[in-house]
């Protein structure tokens, strides 16, 4: 054991962490290269890829390393691929890193909120944009811990290329051993140098995650903005750093509500006015014989819908009724068997040979058709501030400048009461801030039709009030065409013109909002309201 | 007279391939290129070698990989002083070899177990690593055999399981050994004579190298090992008061080069050229440098089976 110290410093076995780290590197590399093809063909929706990747995992997850290297080494040889002896290492340890590095890709991929995917859809950003801007930020950050496991494993795991004549360090340390007898000393002083290595993937692991710790505000946390995914103008950042700060005093207390609502003409014969107006105009939407099954489960039955411009329309009816699904085929976020749909005149819908589009496809048909939608669940981009949740979208999918994206959601986020929260992150708002946004984003690209499925459903009755405000501005003061699945019997009657009662996929009683409400023609229609009205205790029901 | 002048020369010789050796993991290429028109010159190769070259002008100025398994203090292991550079009597032979033939060669480090997979997978072009020649190993390559062999049976000091060979004193013993040595199978061949006699089987620790095998038995886990005898010397020197050797006995092989079964060619010149080595009296005197005994000495014969 005296000659500890001399091991730890020869040249001969330092020279060997230089081959260890090749191998590491090459192994992890390609091992991410391959991960990352393997892991695409699994997600991908055609079934053959799919299947082949699987059948790759279980080969090389199954077999030992070791036979791997050997394999790569002496045995595609025959087949004219001799490779060096760090190749050859190279290649098993990327073959055998490759499904664990797939399985860790596919796991951040699939643990990604399906709502925030729903959401992108909605924006029309195209499947390659939706892993570029939504699931690559937040997968990688949930993948680093599990990435550094998978490092560690196989800077050890490349001791194995020793069978492989590759002089890294346990190779030479058993040679060593072997011609000094000294076994003790030299084993020791490899653990050691090997348990340096492994400290300081652990090291680089723990920087990387603080660096890229969206809650951190330090110096360190501001390399977050490298990441092109943050990238944000600096002068932006600091004036509105200026504008959050001088907010953060009085802004903790009550939120800081929406400016103060203009008194309403919203008496009943101003609206009955309004209604008689858009009865007048051009067709919004318009849903035809609307049919879709899951399975053998019908959920739309025939549906037809009519929505002119300027038209709030209240989709009332119990859950299950299919007031979801119409709102998603309005938006394309599902397709359906039969009937059509038409948007601005356009028809949405299949390509010309009649096969479904693409999701491409759809997704650009979406960004075009303008149809905003907002979610029960918010939906926003949790890894976004407030302000690119809106901006975000503009410059992806519309291809609008940074400053004029920012602009616009500084001006959307002034209208929903939020400019003093521009630069909050998702989960720092409440429910109801965090649907004010959703609103905001929807509202961004000025679309000719905004759908809300039960925007107030999942929010704490103290907070329906503030997104009940804004949407019922939208409907008043901006004259937005809307349709909207809810709940809330009293703000359909303010709100709505027109109020469409569905129950089993189809609509059985349609017509003047105060009308239907007060005097329902269906028993259906009449027992769904009283049981309304029963529980009408809270603004919500959710 | 002649071959002692010789042998100086080749002293000199050695030294500058070192050197040559050397400089090229410094500077690469260059480096390289001008050791090798020195030692080409520097050194007068025995007479018939010049012969050989120009019968085999195929292998002059080329680099070989000979694969070995450098575990063997004596024929092949790194230099303690240099680890860096393999030394050894297997390695001095192979670059006389290789000196009366024109080539060069570069090493490779693999497991006992995986010389002769290295080698017919073309990962190497011979393998000169204190192998020896089996008939079995011969369906793998071909063999140019230089050395007899002796074994020494390594046991603890003072030899408490009254070990002396491998026959019935082995029953019940734990053997440690090398994977792929022939010994594997002549341990194994005890089990039913030892059963035969009433007597315990002896069991068998399969270890990837022999510094593996020397410390099964220092750390109590195996009782013998049993290999050349100048390697179980070497253990013993190493830990004098801890080892001893038994017995040393004899094994009816061969120690043998291997060359791949598909280049008939290049074995016969191997076999040349090792013929002209020993005519010049080299392989006697590496014998005696590297403290072998002498009646290891044998005249190479080639061991081939289809």
């Amino acid at each position: 054991m005296s000659l500890f110290a001399h091991y730890l410093s020869l040249p001969y076995l330092i020279e060997g962490i230089w081959f260890t780290v090749v191998v590491t590197a090459l192994g992890l590399a390609g091992g991410l290269i391959l991960g990352l093809v393997l892991a695409a063909m699994q997600l991908s929706r055609f079934s053959v890829l799919a299947a082949f990747a699987r059948g790759y995992t279980v080969i090389f997850r199954g077999t030992p390393l070791i036979l791997q290297m050997v394999f790569a080494y002496d045995a595609l040889p025959q087949i004219g691929l001799k490779l060096s002896a760090i190749g050859a290492a190279g290649l098993a340890l990327a073959a055998n890193e490759a499904p664990f590095i797939a399985e860790m890709l596919r796991a951040g991929v699939l643990g990604i909120d399906r709502g925030q995917i729903l959401a992108g859809q909605a924006l029309g950003m195209t499947p390659a944009l939706l892993m570029r801007r939504i699931i690559a930020p937040q997968a990688i950050r949930m993948m680093i811990p599990a990435f550094g496991n998978e490092t560690v494993s196989a800077l050890k795991n490349s001791s194995l290329a020793s069978v492989i004549s590759v002089q890294e360090l346990t190779l030479r340390s058993t040679q060593l051993a072997s011609s000094t007898f000294d076994f003790f000393s030299i084993f020791f002083a490899s653990g050691l140098i090997y348990l340096g290595l492994t400290s300081a993937v652990s090291v680089i692991q723990l920087f990387v995650e603080r660096a890229l710790d969206l809650d951190r505000t330090t110096p360190q946390g501001r390399l977050a903005i490298f990441l092109p995914w943050r990238r944000v103008d600096l002068p932006a950042t600091l004036k509105l750093a200026e504008q959050t700060s001088a907010l953060a005093g009085p802004s903790q207390s009550p939120p800081p509500d929406l400016p103060a609502p203009p008194s309403r003409p919203t008496s009943r014969s101003d609206r009955a006015k309004h209604a008689a107006i858009v009865e007048r105009n051009n067709v919004a939407v318009e849903v035809t014989d609307l049919r879709k099954n899951y399975g053998a489960q019908t959920v739309l039955h025939g549906l037809g819908l009519t929505v002119r411009v300027g038209e709030v329309v209240a989709l009332l009816g119990p859950s299950g009724s299919g007031k979801s699904t119409l709102l998603r085929c309005i938006n394309h976020l599902e397709n359906w068997d039969s009937g059509m749909v038409r948007v601005g005149g356009r028809r949405l819908g299949h390509r010309d040979d009649g096969k479904p589009l693409s999701p491409r496809a759809i997704a650009n048909e979406r960004a075009s058709v303008g149809v905003g939608m907002v979610f029960q669940q918010f939906n926003l981009f949790s890894h976004l501030t407030a302000r690119e949740n809106v901006a975000g979208p503009l410059r992806w999918v519309h291809g609008m400048t940074r400053v004029d994206a920012d602009r616009r959601a500084r001006e959307l986020l002034e209208r929903v009461g939020l400019s003093h929260r521009a630069d909050a992150l998702p989960r720092h708002l409440s429910g109801g801030q965090q649907q004010r946004v959703a609103i905001a984003r929807a509202l961004a690209p000025n679309p000719s039709v905004l759908l809300l499925d039960e925007p107030t459903s999942a929010l704490d009755p103290e907070l329906v009030n503030e997104v009940l405000e804004v949407i019922r501005r939208l409907a008043i003061d901006d004259g937005l065409t809307m349709i909207i699945s809810t709940h809330q019997i009293r703000f359909a009657d303010e709100v709505a013109d027109r109020v469409a009662f569905l129950s089993g996929g189809s609509i059985i009683e349609e017509g003047p909002a105060h009308e239907i409400l007060t005097n329902p023609r269906h028993s259906a229609t009449a027992r769904f309201l009283s049981v309304m009205e029963a529980d009408k205790a809270p603004e919500n029901t959710a | 007279m002649v071959s002692r002048d010789f042998f100086k020369n080749l002293r000199n010789f050695r030294n500058n391939t070192v050197f040559a050796r050397r400089s090229r993991n410094i500077v690469m290429g260059g480096a390289c290129l001008i050791a090798l028109c020195i030692s080409g010159q520097a050194q007068a190769a025995p007479a018939g070698c010049q012969a050989l070259q120009a019968k085999y002008p195929a292998l002059k100025g080329k680099t070989l990989v000979n694969a070995i398994n450098p575990h063997t203090p004596g024929y092949e292991a790194i230099d303690p002083k240099d680890p860096n550079k393999y030394v050894g009597f297997d390695i001095d032979l192979g670059e006389q070899i290789g000196e009366c033939l024109g080539f060069k060669l570069t090493y490779k480090a693999v497991t006992f177990a995986a010389l002769l997979t290295t080698l017919s997978s073309g990962q190497a072009d011979i393998v000169i690593s204190d192998i020896y020649a089996t008939e079995e190993r011969a369906k793998a390559a071909d063999f140019i055999t230089y050395s007899k062999v002796f074994d020494g049976v390594l046991v603890a000091k003072d030899n408490p399981k009254k070990i002396d060979g491998i026959n019935l004193s082995m029953c019940g013993a734990a053997a440690a050994e090398n994977t792929g040595f022939v010994e594997v199978p002549l341990v194994q061949a005890l089990i039913p004579q030892c059963k035969a006699a009433g007597k315990p089987e002896p069991t068998l620790q399969l270890y990837e190298n022999n510094a593996n095998c020397i410390q099964a038995i220092l750390a109590g886990r195996a009782d013998t090992y049993v290999n050349d005898v100048n390697t179980v010397d070497q253990a013993v020197k190493a830990n004098p008061d801890k080892l001893e050797k038994a017995i040393a006995v004899t094994i009816p092989y061969s120690v043998g080069i291997a060359v791949p079964k598909n280049k008939p060619e290049f074995r016969d010149a191997v076999l040349a050229a090792l013929i002209e080595v020993q005519k010049a009296g080299i392989h006697m005197d590496l014998l005696k440098k590297w403290d072998l005994d002498v009646n290891n000495f044998k005249e190479p014969d080639i061991l081939s089976v289809n």
